[in-house]
């Protein structure tokens, strides 16, 4: 009896050590290419080809050119650009999609199923293939100039956002309609039984949506190319890295468009830290019954 | 956190509205003058300061010269290959004034996008331009733009390894030095097809006369390159390895163009050295290798409300005295034929590689549409011999494949 427990502890340990090993070498694998994007933004050699995978030397003279050296490539400036659409977007985004997805799940009405149904045909198409359509029509209502570009940008991101209803409804539907029957007894109004009851339940689902709608405007390119066009002082930070690799620019700013890949990670690294806490299941200490 | 919000969504159109609005603001003209407003699009190098904003520059100097008109000048930041895709997509929303690399002028006349130059700017430009550069920029006997400099790739290389005679011939070089040459991209390995007497439309941009990269010349240069790639001293550039190569020693000898001339000085000194393409030698004979070439050029936007003045601008900046100050600034290479008469200009080695090659070892890139079919078979038999997968035993079928693939379009 006491051998064979033992063997299967072994057994256990065995598995786990070679899960391990496997778990170890595949982060390796995944995270090679960012420590190596890491490493390149503290490279002192200049150039976009090295024989080392090292840096031979270190230095922090990237990221100060990325902020000192703003007359041809002006990233902080870009930074700002983005971060600027990139908030916005999120608010209406997730306002949209939160909006979208708690009526569908709890309103019955004639249009639910056939707009599911569309929401979804519609979802099967890649965006960008209206890109071109999109451009002319943001031109027709003057929107293709100046600071208005901002203003572009962000209908753009946020204006298909109530399309992306599904996980978000998915979420809700699994909070029982029993509350949402008592606050109404109660004398709640839909939007009150919307903000003071169902979202502060949706925890997760929230900061998914703020996440995925922070992401969307903070990563794009094709957009903001199409609609920037030739206005560099509204240029977005994807244009501007893409910039760096262009021919005559690589060879300077490889190094220093390593340090802005890095720069670029760290809004949503903090955004994802900051509501990490949030993730862990909301619902469990709110519904009792 | 509904109040807060909503106060932050009113904030943002606030700011929105508010910046809409400032943008507005209009400056009275003098009496008189003609108010015109010139939309001008450059590299974002023209307009920097720390190269001293050529655009800005000149574009002053045109108003000044031009009393008769009230210039209100707007700057956009568009290279010569972006500004070819955005006006060609949208010539109602584009510059009036624009710089545009003549590889896709057929996009921008297919768009109606780019005007012909006639009456005394036309004589203008063709009495202060080469033959060759001209040919670059016309289409049907009209001239599209006013050129600035030719774009091309020549060879860099170290003074102390390889002496004046060596860089005459590639063969000799790679017996004394390293040699690196892009031969995975496509823009660069057709040289030594070109060199052995293939020719694309005709080497005259007839689209009729398709693309003659086969036969036993074509499989003699692919032979030759593959008996290249395996050569000791021989490494393919790729991804900047050459430059990265000219830095640490490793490398002594590159194709590139202007665009890596600082970068280049810098790592080699005072032994840089640059001139036109070298010979090479291909069945006992030596053959000339033949670069693509083009030039950059100042277009007019067919769309623009100010036609006269667009045209006077474009010239003004086409003209001796801004290639000049383009050359004193930002080292562009002038190809104003006054110009490179001066001893100040024609003493730059690097001006004199950059117009020999254009005058003696190149072809003029074809600008047709069914270029654009060509890019991709040459790019792949570059990787082909690369990975060996192209050797001596198939050498004759690829090479014959990639003639198929470049005179076909894909769909019949």
């Amino acid at each position: 009896m006491a051998k064979q427990f033992q063997s299967a502890k072994k057994n256990r340990m065995i598995n786990n050590t070679i899960v391990h090993i496997v778990l170890a070498i595949l982060a390796v694998i995944w995270l090679f290419p960012i420590f190596w994007v890491v490493l390149t933004s503290f490279r002192a050699e200049k150039g976009s080809y090295v024989s080392t995978f090292l840096p031979k030397a270190f230095t922090l003279d990237n990221y100060a050119k990325l902020f000192s050296d703003t007359t041809i490539l002006n990233f902080p400036q870009m930074f700002m650009n983005t971060l600027f659409i990139a908030i916005c977007s999120c608010i209406l985004s997730a306002f949209y999609v939160l909006a979208v997805s708690y009526c569908l799940s709890r309103i019955k009405f004639k249009l639910r199923k056939p707009y599911m149904n569309m929401a979804m045909v519609l979802g099967l198409f890649p965006g960008f293939m209206s890109m071109i359509a999109v451009y002319f029509i943001l031109k027709a209502m003057g929107l293709t100039e100046g600071n208005l570009i901002k203003l572009a940008l962000i209908l753009c991101y946020s204006g298909g956002a109530g399309l992306g209803f599904q996980i978000a409804k998915g979420f809700f539907d699994t909070i029982p309609a029993a509350i949402d029957e008592a606050a109404l007894l109660d004398g709640c109004t839909r939007w009150q039984i919307f903000y003071k009851i169902t979202l502060p339940l949706s925890k997760p689902i929230i900061v998914y949506t703020v996440l995925t709608s922070f992401m969307g405007p903070w990563l794009d390119f094709i957009f903001a190319r199409v609609i920037c066009r030739a206005n560099s002082d509204q240029y977005t930070i994807a244009i501007g890295l893409w910039k760096m690799l262009e021919k005559e620019y690589i060879d300077s700013w490889y190094t220093s468009f390593a340090a802005g890949a890095v720069l670029i990670s760290i809004p949503i690294a903090l955004l994802f830290l900051f509501m990490q806490k949030y993730y862990v299941d909301g619902i469990s200490g709110a519904v009792k019954g | 956190m509904g109040r807060s919000l909503k106060r932050f969504l009113a904030g943002i159109m606030a700011l929105t509205l508010g910046a809409g609005l400032t943008g507005c603001g209009n400056s009275k003209s003098a009496a008189g003058a003609e108010k015109v407003r010139l939309m001008v699009w450059s590299p974002s190098e023209d307009q920097s300061k720390e190269s001293g904003e050529w655009l800005q520059t000149m574009c002053k100097k045109f108003a000044s010269e031009h009393p008769e008109w009230d210039i209100t000048f707007v700057y956009g930041v568009a290279d010569e290959a972006t500004a070819t895709d955005q006006v060609s997509q949208d010539p109602d929303a584009s510059a009036d004034v624009f710089m545009y690399a003549n590889d896709h002028l057929t996009n921008l006349i297919d768009a109606k996008a780019i005007v012909k130059f006639g009456g005394k700017y036309k004589e203008e430009i063709e009495s202060t331009n080469s033959k060759e550069l001209l040919n670059s920029l016309t289409v049907n006997n009209e001239i599209y733009g006013v050129p600035f400099t030719t774009n091309t790739w020549y060879m860099f290389y170290d003074k102390s390894v390889f002496s004046d005679d060596d860089v005459k011939n590639l063969d000799t070089m790679l017996k004394k030095g390293t040699v690196s040459f892009p031969l995975v991209n496509s823009w660069y390995l057709p040289a030594f097809y070109l060199g052995n007497g293939c020719t694309l439309f005709g080497n005259e941009n007839d689209e009729s006369k398709g693309v003659d990269f086969g036969g036993d010349k074509a499989v003699d240069v692919t032979n030759y390159i593959i008996d290249l790639a395996s050569n000791p001293n021989f490494k393919i550039d790729a991804d900047g390895s050459a430059l990265a190569g000219l830095r640490d020693g490793s490398v002594s000898a590159m194709f590139t163009g202007s665009w890596d001339a600082n970068a280049i000085k810098e790592a080699l000194g005072d032994k840089m050295g640059v001139t036109s393409l070298p010979t090479f030698n291909i069945n006992g004979g030596q053959k000339q290798m033949l670069a693509y070439a083009g030039s950059k050029a100042i277009g007019v936007n067919a769309h623009s409300e100010h036609m006269e003045q667009a045209v006077a601008l474009a010239v003004y900046l086409g003209s001796e005295e801004a290639q000049k100050s383009h050359y004193e600034l930002r080292n562009v290479i002038p190809c104003n034929t006054e110009l490179l008469k001066e001893p100040e200009v024609a003493a730059d080695a690097l001006v004199e590689a950059q117009n020999d090659t254009f005058n003696n070892t190149s072809v003029l890139q074809p600008f047709v549409a069914a270029m654009s079919n060509c890019w991709t078979p040459v790019e792949n038999m570059g990787k082909g011999i690369r990975n060996k997968s192209v050797t001596h035993d198939n050498a004759k079928e690829q090479t014959e494949a990639m003639n198929a693939a470049m005179n076909s379009n894909g769909l019949n």
